[in-house]
């Protein structure tokens, strides 16, 4: 039955896209496949009985507690209005400058969706904050759609994001399997303050690019971009309303990458640090506190229902010899490693337009994870590029998620052709910044090595 | 047109006692998802009170560290059901957008009742075993100065699967009657 598994996947991909949730269209089909095998005799029953300790295996892993914890972080920031007034302060802070407000979209997004690591969510919200006050100014609209979808996608690849946080456990299992199969057993681990001090330098080198691109726009076509219209900032306003959350977010990370705090106590610390903050604005009656925690418990759930219904979907996957499948396929491949990663690579891109980050990190990670690694390939570097391959496909028309959920918030004036239009350059970083990467992996494994080894 | 009275025609039970039934699981699972909500705050706090205790009184607690690990899992496995109900799981919407109201609910009752339901009932049912065995032991923690419940944080697993079944029936009425009114 080796045909079971290519089947079982295509039935998956069809059932996601009829719209019914992810997890249990995940869980459910491969149940089904499950059954048809058991009663046909090619599916061992057995297996079954593994779900309830691998769903308990969820609750009890450390790294996943910081899940709620930069969830209710993020959430802190956005529903007390924490980054609004920073993106207005830094605005009227830099917005004198060339291209200033458009800077000041980009460091706000990137620092808002580092906590939420849900593309849709990110854009939404960004879309909502930044893009009237673009318009407002007469940005041209193309470049103001275009950093705000590219902005809302950036945070995904800076730490501390879930989406890195999730792709972190999932890598560091995967990297142990593939340890195991070539025989090694005291193997090496791959971390999430692996992968997060690995997402730093290729994270900050984007940042730089978009933000090169808007200041050059705005210097060789003022008219795209105008100054904001001079208006002072006291210092207090600077005190208030800047320096607290860019230091909360420092502090985070600083004390992750320093190996001071496990993510999931900076994570604690960090959304205490949000509440205190939204407490000296006092934003935290009754109503908003209930707010923050609901809508936290929402995004959790979400989260792991995915994980649960994607850990269902690999116990079958395996059942039917998926995983030998697909190393079998990629051993057979011409141009080795290189070749089975740029396929790899390709399929992400793909299912990018379809799903979001955090089934690719559950559902195709496990499966293609493991067979690339024995292959020879770093866990780090390999994280960091689905990371930006992943990035660049939600930002690729016609199908990027970020192009849809901009449109959905974005006020009629604004085309869909001028949103298309606006991801064009930022794209073209994207894809430059997956060759420097692929070149030189040294950008993404040099600052781990030297923090942690 | 009267909008009421098509579904007062539906077999053994009456367009009432569908919509009490409806009312009374999502009360239900409502008040538990709003209740068990308030532990994400309660999860920082014992997060920090954990790093408190390791880095200046350089006392490390199992036991707190535990506490995190049980009200993490309270939140997510009893807000999973509530997270149906507040429609908040992710679809693929590339095609679901363009749906009618009638498609979406008619693909949402397929769903209901071939893979929730059948997932939601695997679940209770393969973990039912798993579950009678760890409360015969009383099973606790495997850490020193550990919590002595892992049997009840355990408990949760078939609970999360038994509250969304209770949704899925709620769900399910409720796309039934978006079927009979469109």
């Amino acid at each position: 039955m080796t045909l079971a598994p290519i089947l079982l996947f295509l039935a998956v991909f069809v059932v996601l896209l009829l719209g019914y949730p992810v997890a249990l269209s995940l869980a459910g089909t491969a149940l089904i496949a499950a059954g048809i095998g058991i009663l046909t005799g090619s599916f061992d029953a057995a297996l079954l009985y593994a779900m309830p300790n691998r769903l308990f295996g969820i609750v009890a892993n450390q790294t996943l507690m910081a899940v709620p914890l930069f969830v209710l972080m993020g959430v802190t920031l956005e529903k007390t209005r924490i980054a609004e007034q920073l993106l207005d302060a830094m605005s009227r802070a830099f917005g004198r400058f060339p291209g200033g407000l458009g800077v000041s979209v980009t460091l706000v997004g990137m620092l808002m969706a580092a906590s939420t690591g849900i593309v849709g969510a990110t854009v939404v919200t960004m879309g909502l904050m930044a893009l009237p006050a673009m318009l407002k100014a007469r940005y041209q609209v193309p470049l103001a759609t275009g950093t705000i979808c590219a902005t809302g996608t950036l945070g995904q690849i800076i730490p501390p994001s879930i989406a890195l946080v999730l792709l972190g456990d999932v890598l560091s299992n995967a990297y142990q399997q593939a340890q195991l199969s070539l025989g090694i057993f005291n193997a090496r681990t791959v971390s999430v303050g692996d992968l997060f001090a690995g997402a730093m330098v290729p994270g900050l080198i984007l940042v730089v690019l978009y933000t090169a691109y808007i200041v050059l726009t705005a210097v060789t076509h003022p008219e795209k971009a105008p100054p904001v219209r001079a208006e002072d900032i006291n210092a207090r306003e600077l005190l208030v309303s800047i320096f607290p959350p860019l230091l909360l977010m420092a502090a985070v990370l600083g004390s992750i990458l320093g190996g001071l705090a496990t993510p999931t106590e900076a994570a604690g610390v960090g959304a205490m640090g949000a509440l205190i903050l939204a407490a000296i604005r006092r934003e935290t009656g009754y109503g908003q506190l209930r707010d923050i925690a609901i809508s936290t418990t929402k995004t959790t759930a979400m989260v792991f229902f995915i994980l649960i219904g994607a850990s269902v979907f690999a116990l079958v996957f395996r059942g039917y010899g998926g995983d030998d499948l697909v190393t079998a396929w990629f051993q057979a491949l011409p141009g080795g490693v290189i070749g089975a990663t740029f396929i790899v690579m390709l399929v992400i891109f793909l299912l990018g337009f379809i799903l979001d980050f955090i089934e690719i990190t559950f559902v195709v990670v496990p499966i293609v994870g493991p067979a690339l690694m024995a292959m020879g390939v770093d866990p780090v570097w390999l994280g960091i590029m689905i990371a930006i391959n992943l990035q660049t496909s939600f930002l690729t028309p016609p199908f990027g998620f970020a192009l849809f959920y901009l449109r959905g918030v974005a006020p009629p004036e604004v085309t869909t052709g001028g949103i298309y239009r606006g991801v064009v350059p930022f794209i073209m970083i994207q894809l430059a910044m997956l060759v420097i990467l692929a070149f030189m992996p040294q950008l993404a494994t040099w600052l781990p090595g030297v923090l942690y080894q | 047109m009267p909008l009421t009275t098509p579904l007062t025609e539906t077999g053994i039970l009456g367009g009432r006692d569908i919509n009490i039934i409806i009312q009374f699981i999502d009360r239900l699972n409502d008040l538990i998802g709003r209740a068990v909500s308030w532990l994400t705050l309660a999860m920082v706090i014992v997060t920090c009170a954990v790093v408190v205790a390791r880095y200046v009184f350089s006392f490390g607690s199992i036991a707190l560290q535990e506490t995190v690990m049980y009200l993490h899992g309270m939140v997510f496995l009893t807000g999973i059901a509530f997270t149906l109900k507040e429609q908040g799981h992710v679809r693929v919407d590339v095609l679901h957008e363009r749906f009618s109201e009638r498609t979406r609910a008619l693909i949402d009752i397929l769903g209901n009742l071939l893979f929730l339901l059948p997932v939601a009932g695997y679940i209770f049912w393969a973990s039912l075993d798993y579950v009678s065995f760890s409360w015969s032991v009383k099973e606790a923690s495997a850490q020193p100065g550990g919590l002595p419940g892992v049997y009840l944080l355990k408990t949760l697993i078939p609970m999360m699967a038994g509250l969304l079944i209770l949704q899925g029936i709620s769900e399910t009425a409720k796309s039934l009657q978006k079927i009979r009114t469109s």
